[in-house]
């Protein structure tokens, strides 16, 4: 689903210390209406603590944090769907007390509570796990419970904060699927995650964040642009001309790479190689992965990189 | 939408406490153990009275000397005492167990005393040795008397019905100090079955990782009025369980328990008195519940927390502990720092409240002060659970909170 552009989510100039210790500088990013967005960064990049700020569980040092045009309240919580990186349930109760819970907590009637939950536990094959004390369940079992209390109310925004995160990959596919689900039913969904793979799978947009500050910001393609552009492949005879608009990079007899140093379009490079009379048999543009990105941007600092 | 929501999690907390088997388990116990009491007291009684009647058919005689002629020989032997002028042989005899007791009445019993030796018996059976001696003595006396009248008196047996007077109108006395003070009682009970409750309801949010998910849905005053209510109603439901086996006992066992026969009538009901013991007990609850679940929001550990609770519980107590200072000078220093001091101002109110020496005016600034203060509180506590719960592993300082706080005001426009 395309998203519009009207911002759901608006952060501007957000400021975070702790303990005089400055986590998040200066951030602002829009998150649009219908659009899933990710929220890319290094562990300790500040991440987590953005999301907490928005949802009114920090108080932020600086700036505006807004979602639907107001700071978040908990009387908003009918509309959110949130799944914390810090994750749990209260291990004591059956698996259907827990969830009828948070669903009255989150507007829902005790009986349109229980029944959807028990529909979502047939779902995910929990059918008859209801009865069941949360803490008698597996880890992949809690997750799944997790992910029903975090959209049992239809939410507009999900925020989903490393969702994958312990997840074995046949929760992982369920979760993808669930939120391909409320992407297609016009949620908007924010989501922090290391999982590149989920990003170009999900993600329209994207920000990275490192030391506080946005490094990137915008579409895939526009990130990838951004750092280090396009590299061109191609086989050819002749002489490639120089020019301000790429930089040879490797050459092999009829073999060449061509990193562009600027935002020039690919068509105008192979238009300006054929006007200088070269023969060019294959051009192939090549991006930068998301992963490659990551690593670039993060380096050593990451240790999270295809975890 | 509030007002959903504390419903519902009123409903949560209480139905997930009352379900719980080990929250029975304890608030059973104490009945229970009540309950075994009173059995035990009942069986003995039953078999004192065996006893007793046992005792009154069998045979027990005894020998004496007496050197007061205070004695009545007629008295020793219808108690089954027979005079000898060989106490040692007397005692050897006794010391052989051929002969139940020995009695050895000095010159003068009143300053002198009695030397009594016996067959051991077991500590209570022993008793009896004592009681024979003394019943000749005091039989012997009262046949000296003749008049049986005099005789009681001489034994001080006499019934007296006292009237005071307070500020012109008949004072209460005893039956007056009763009925307030049971809400002194109740305030302890519902705090010390509760306080583990209480400390734990909190952390648990923060233990099993869901604090994100209640902040995000639910306004953390809700959260924390909703369990404090719910306390209150675990705390009242537990009181009924604990006065059930009383009143059962009351009412079907009286007489095999030997419980005296309770004349409602004979209390006096004061009014005034009522409703303040009663906003006091309410008030000093609310102000110790409150700042429990604020100890329970910031320490990471049920024992951390537990330790804080210990102070807490410290200056509970110490009213007790001065408490005849503050019924013999409610107007000191000592009785003054207790009543108004808020963590020491329930007990000592209630105590001075039931005694009559809590004025009108004090009254009235202590219960303010008890209400105030557990709103102030609960702010407190909500400030703290929305900081520290999030702090799943440290625990968190005021002044973090308070500086946290104040850079927020810095920053808003």
């Amino acid at each position: 689903m395309a998203s519009s552009k009207e911002a759901l989510v608006h952060i501007e100039h957000f400021k975070m210390e702790f303990a005089g210790v400055t986590v998040i500088e200066d951030l602002s990013f829009d998150v649009h209406r219908g659009e899933t967005f990710g929220f890319l960064g290094s562990n300790g990049s500040g991440k987590t603590t953005t999301l907490r700020a928005l949802l009114g569980i920090y108080k932020p040092n600086g700036g505006t944090l807004h979602i639907d045009g107001r700071a978040f309240t908990p009387q908003d919580g009918s509309r959110l769907g949130y799944l914390p990186e810090e994750r749990g349930l209260y291990k004591k109760e059956s698996v259907l007390t827990v969830m009828t819970y948070f669903g009255e907590l989150k507007g829902l009637s005790k009986k349109v509570a229980a029944d959807w939950s028990m529909n979502y536990l047939e779902r995910v094959g929990l059918g008859d796990k209801g009865k069941t004390r949360v803490d008698k369940l597996s880890g992949g079992q809690q997750q799944k419970v997790q992910l029903g209390v975090t959209i049992m109310n239809d939410p507009e925004l999900l925020i989903l904060d490393e969702p994958t995160k312990g997840f074995d990959p046949v929760n992982r596919r369920l979760l993808m699927d669930i939120i391909e689900e409320r992407k297609r039913a016009g949620s908007t969904v924010l989501m922090v995650t290391h999982q590149m793979e989920e990003v170009e799978r999900l993600c329209d947009r994207i920000i990275l964040l490192k030391d506080g500050r946005a490094e990137a910001y915008g579409t895939v393609p526009e990130v990838q642009n951004q750092f280090g552009g396009t590299m061109i492949k191609t086989h050819y005879s002749g002489e490639i001309p120089t020019s301000p608009h790429y930089e040879v990079t490797t050459r092999d007899r009829n073999y060449a790479e061509l990193t562009l140093t600027d935002t020039a379009d690919e068509s105008d490079i192979l238009r300006g190689l054929v006007n200088a009379g070269v023969l060019v048999r294959s051009f192939t543009p090549i991006k930068l992965s998301l992963d490659e990105i990551f690593v670039q941007v993060y380096g050593e600092q990451s240790q999270a990189v295809g975890a | 939408m509030k007002q959903h929501n504390l419903r519902t999690v009123v409903s949560f907390e209480v139905r997930r406490t009352l379900g719980k088997k080990r929250f029975w388990f304890m608030t059973l116990m104490v009945p229970i153990a009540i309950g075994i009491v009173l059995a035990l007291v009942v069986l003995g009684n039953i078999v004192a009275d065996n006893n007793f009647d046992n005792q009154s058919e069998s045979e027990f005689s005894f020998t004496y000397t007496d050197a007061s002629s205070f004695i009545d020989p007629s008295v020793a032997t219808a108690l089954g005492g027979m005079v000898t002028t060989e106490p040692a042989k007397a005692i050897a005899a006794v010391r052989a167990g051929k002969q139940d007791a020995h009695f050895v009445y000095p010159a003068d019993p009143t300053t002198t005393p009695t030397e009594v030796y016996g067959v051991d018996k077991g500590l209570f059976e022993n008793g009896k040795y004592s009681d024979i001696a003394t019943q000749v003595l005091i039989r012997s006396a009262q046949d000296q008397i003749g008049d049986p009248a005099l005789a009681r008196l001489a034994q001080g047996n006499v019934p007296i019905s006292a009237t005071t007077f307070t500020e012109g109108k008949e004072a209460a006395g005893l039956m007056g100090i009763i009925p307030p003070l049971i809400f002194l009682v109740i305030f302890f009970l519902m705090f010390f079955l509760l306080a583990n409750q209480m400390l734990t309801s909190t952390m648990e949010e923060k233990e099993n990782r869901v604090t994100e998910m209640i902040l995000t849905t639910l306004n953390p005053t809700a959260l924390i009025t909703g369990k404090i209510i719910s306390l209150f109603i675990v705390g009242f439901a537990q009181a009924l369980v604990f006065l059930l086996p009383v009143l059962v006992g009351y009412v079907f066992f009286r007489s095999t328990l030997s419980l005296p026969n309770i004349d409602l009538s004979s209390f006096t009901f004061d009014p005034a008195q009522l409703i303040v013991g009663a906003l006091l007990a309410v008030g000093g609850f609310a102000l110790f519940t409150s700042t429990t679940v604020a100890i329970g929001a910031v320490t990471p550990t049920a024992k951390d927390a537990g330790n804080i609770f210990s102070g807490l519980a410290v200056l509970m107590f110490i009213p007790l502990y001065a408490a005849p200072l503050i019924i013999s000078d409610p107007q000191g220093p000592v009785a003054q720092l207790f009543t108004y001091f808020p963590y020491s101002a329930p007990v000592t109110a209630m105590l001075r409240n039931a005694l009559g020496s809590l004025t009108g005016w004090e009254a009235a600034i202590v219960v303010t002060e008890l209400f105030l203060l557990s709103a102030l509180v609960l702010r407190i506590a909500v400030r703290l659970f929305q900081t520290g719960s999030i702090q799943y592993n440290n625990r968190v300082s005021l002044k973090t909170i308070f500086a946290r706080s104040k850079a927020l005001k810095a920053t808003q426009p």
